[in-house]
């Protein structure tokens, strides 16, 4: 214990090191903040949604109390979808903050309301909000540098380094050294995150998780640092090189793998499903109607037995070309989620190579933001949508009328829970990494020569 | 106490060390003279395993440097020519940080200021921050930290360079005392009438070489002066 005063002592006497753990903790607990103010924002946003849905269907209640058919209610009545954030989504707001996780559906085509201003990118091209997981895997490798870049070279320029070595014990005080450096490095992390996490409710094993996780980012990279302070350079090349490595690691090499990715498993924009499915709705007016109900009944039996289209407009014609629309690029909707998913593959096996991915990958996924966690609200939305059909074409191809109180019995969508799920892999790899990493580094101390290098 | 025998180091073509035979006693104080680049602190590195020999050994207790450096460098004390402490921290401060990186444990205040008081720090010094002291005032501190170690030898690099007469004369003393006790001390100077009057013996190196070694009581110092001129050719 009294070697770790010492230790503390010449960092807590060294204003810079202060100031830089004092401003760790600053910007984490801000990114902590941050990250629950939105996720609270996003919870009172969809607890509004209930009473103004209430209110949409007393007004449409009262505005079509005795339909003839369900076609007009059918067609102006939305529901809400939402996606809750997840205990932990604080955390890792991920595709959260680009994606869309309140969505108005009606029973009109679906892929059009989908993907009407959705966009998606891999994990590798996002550095999103300001949480947590942006401090850790941005921010925290350039305070492991201030702390650590100059701990040989400070000795060394400072001529203590030969009286260091001079010492039987060198090797343990490297060690020490290093590792008060680290443990306070991952307080000024851990402390502000433990403290959202306990305040969020986040399960034991999710909040263990993502310790572990910026256990072994940190390690990575205070593994990478000491394996370049541990040479003859001086305390500025040292810095200069870390910076070009953190550029490298963390911005450069990632949009990059982006970039071939993209061109690798090319996509198509969910804007350019809608739009296809548009034209086929647009274009199903210029279709004879008996030409659009063949085609409808054949793929939907169960309503083939319906009444005969009457003259003119009937919203049995129309509801059915809008599912038509949607089938008609079903094929492309399976072909942009596998697209994507490879992506995602992609990027996960790129983790093995950039901890940074692998770091954001994981935390991602254990905080349910991820492009999995999107998939599965699209998935809920998708069931639910069928749901609302299946409600309205019982009325519509059986000819039954709807009134108020049929308003009463409209379906209500229920949320996917959260998947609290622990990626086990790239959490395994990570800590491989950081652990080769750091040995690796402190092995170098071995190696440390007074007589070269200033 | 610290032997070297046939030590030779080599840089490329260049020849730093040459054969170097020496033996350093308990209770002598040997002082290697010589011209910059004669190999002085070339031998100082080569018993702190700094760097390692081209041939031959450096021992010390009996233990060679190079098969147990961690073990040799327990009964070892090294004070170079620019003494470095931490200067955010004291001089009581920085002796209880190196006496305990040297003997693995911490030594109470108490014993941490008679220390100061033995190598003639002054009281009113002890409490303050290192950056704020004289070159002579924290070797006093390296030398506290080498008598906490309580070591068999010394190796000093030129460490009366840059130290006005009476804070040289204050370090001789010490460095008499050390030895008196048993210690066996190696220390290399330019510094004629230190080593004349500090040393036991005294040797001359020239080119990587040990081209002379006597009894420092042998010779007088305008002798000694003569000797030294002539092996660098003035």
């Amino acid at each position: 214990m009294k070697w770790l005063i010492f230790e503390w002592r010449l960092i807590a006497r060294s204003r810079l090191s202060v100031a830089a753990l004092l401003l760790l903790l600053l910007l984490t607990s801000l990114a902590v903040w941050s990250g629950l103010h939105e996720t609270a924002r996003q919870r009172d946003t969809i607890a509004r949604l209930a009473p103004l849905h209430q209110q949409d269907v007393a007004a449409l209640a009262a505005r079509y109390p005795n339909s003839a058919d369900a076609g007009s209610p059918a067609y102006y009545t939305f529901y809400n979808t939402w996606d809750p954030p997840s205990q932990a989504a604080f955390l890792a707001l991920g595709l959260r903050d680009v994606a869309p996780y309140v969505l108005r559906v009606r029973a009109l085509g679906l892929q059009a309301q989908l993907y009407e201003g959705e966009s998606f990118n891999p994990e590798v091209a996002l550095p999103g909000r300001f949480d947590f997981a942006f401090v850790l895997i941005y921010l925290t490798p350039l305070f492991a540098i201030a702390l650590l870049h100059d701990v040989v070279s400070a000795e060394r320029e400072s001529g203590r380094l030969r009286l260091l070595q001079a010492m039987p014990s060198t090797r343990q005080l490297w060690r020490r050294r290093i590792g008060l450096r680290y443990a306070l490095l991952l307080a000024c992390l851990v402390v502000p995150a433990v403290v959202g996490a306990v305040s969020s409710q986040t399960l034991p094993a999710v909040v263990l998780a993502v310790l572990a996780v910026s256990a072994a980012y940190l390690a990575f990279w205070v593994g990478v640092t000491v394996l370049v302070a541990t040479s003859t350079w001086r305390s500025v090349a040292n810095a200069t090189a870390l910076m070009g490595v953190w550029a490298a690691l963390v911005l450069v090499l990632p949009t990059l793998a982006n970039m071939v990715l993209v061109r690798a498993i090319p996509v198509h924009q969910g804007v350019d499903l809608m739009l296809k499915q548009r034209q086929v709705v647009h274009g199903a007016w210029e279709v004879p109607r008996e030409e659009t109900m063949g085609k409808f009944y054949a793929g939907h039996p169960a309503w083939k037995d319906s009444a005969p289209l009457p003259a003119g407009f009937h919203y049995k014609w129309y509801f059915a070309f809008h599912q038509l629309g949607d089938e008609s690029v079903a094929d492309q909707v399976r072909e942009y989620r596998d697209g994507l998913l490879a992506r995602q593959d992609w990027s996960d096996r790129l983790g093995w190579i950039l901890p940074g991915v692998a770091a954001q990958s994981v935390l991602h996924r254990l905080a349910d933001t991820d492009l999995p966690a999107q998939l599965a609200y699209q998935d809920r939305i998708a069931a639910f949508h069928g749901d609302v059909r299946r409600f309205y074409y019982g009325y519509l191809f059986n000819g039954r009328p709807f009134g108020t109180a049929d308003f009463a019995k409209l379906p209500a969508f229920t949320p996917r829970p959260a998947a609290m799920t622990v990626p086990w892999t790239g959490l395994l790899v990570l800590l491989a990494v950081a652990a080769l990493t750091l040995g690796a580094g402190m092995m170098r101390f071995a190696r440390i020569n007074p007589e070269r290098g200033g | 106490m610290l032997e070297a025998i046939g030590l030779t180091k080599l840089y490329g073509q260049h020849t730093a060390l040459d054969r170097l035979d020496l033996k350093v006693n308990p209770g002598e104080i040997f002082c290697l003279l010589g011209a910059n680049g004669a190999g002085k602190t070339t031998t100082i590195n080569l018993f702190l395993n700094f760097i390692a020999p081209s041939a031959g050994t450096a021992r010390i207790n009996g233990v060679d440097v190079a098969r147990d450096p961690l073990g040799t460098k327990q009964d070892v004390a090294y004070i170079p020519e620019q003494v470095s402490l931490y200067g955010t921290l004291s001089g009581v401060e920085n002796l209880r940080y190196f006496s305990a990186l040297a003997l693995n444990r911490h030594l109470p205040r108490p014993r941490l200021l008679e220390l100061l008081e033995q190598v003639g720090l002054d009281t009113h010094a002890i409490d303050k921050p290192v950056s704020a002291y004289s070159k002579g005032m924290r070797q006093k501190v390296w030398i506290a930290v080498a008598l906490a170690k309580e070591v068999k030898a010394l190796l000093l690099d030129e460490p009366t360079s840059g130290l006005d007469p009476h804070a040289a004369n204050e370090f001789s003393g010490l460095l008499t005392r050390a030895s008196q006790s048993g210690v066996a001390v190696l220390t290399t100077t330019h510094d004629l009438f230190h080593a004349k009057h500090t040393g036991t013996r005294i040797g001359i190196m020239k080119r990587g070489r040990l081209v002379e070694s006597l009894d420092s009581a042998q010779i007088s110092d305008v002798d000694l002066q003569k000797l030294y001129l002539a092996h660098m050719g003035a």
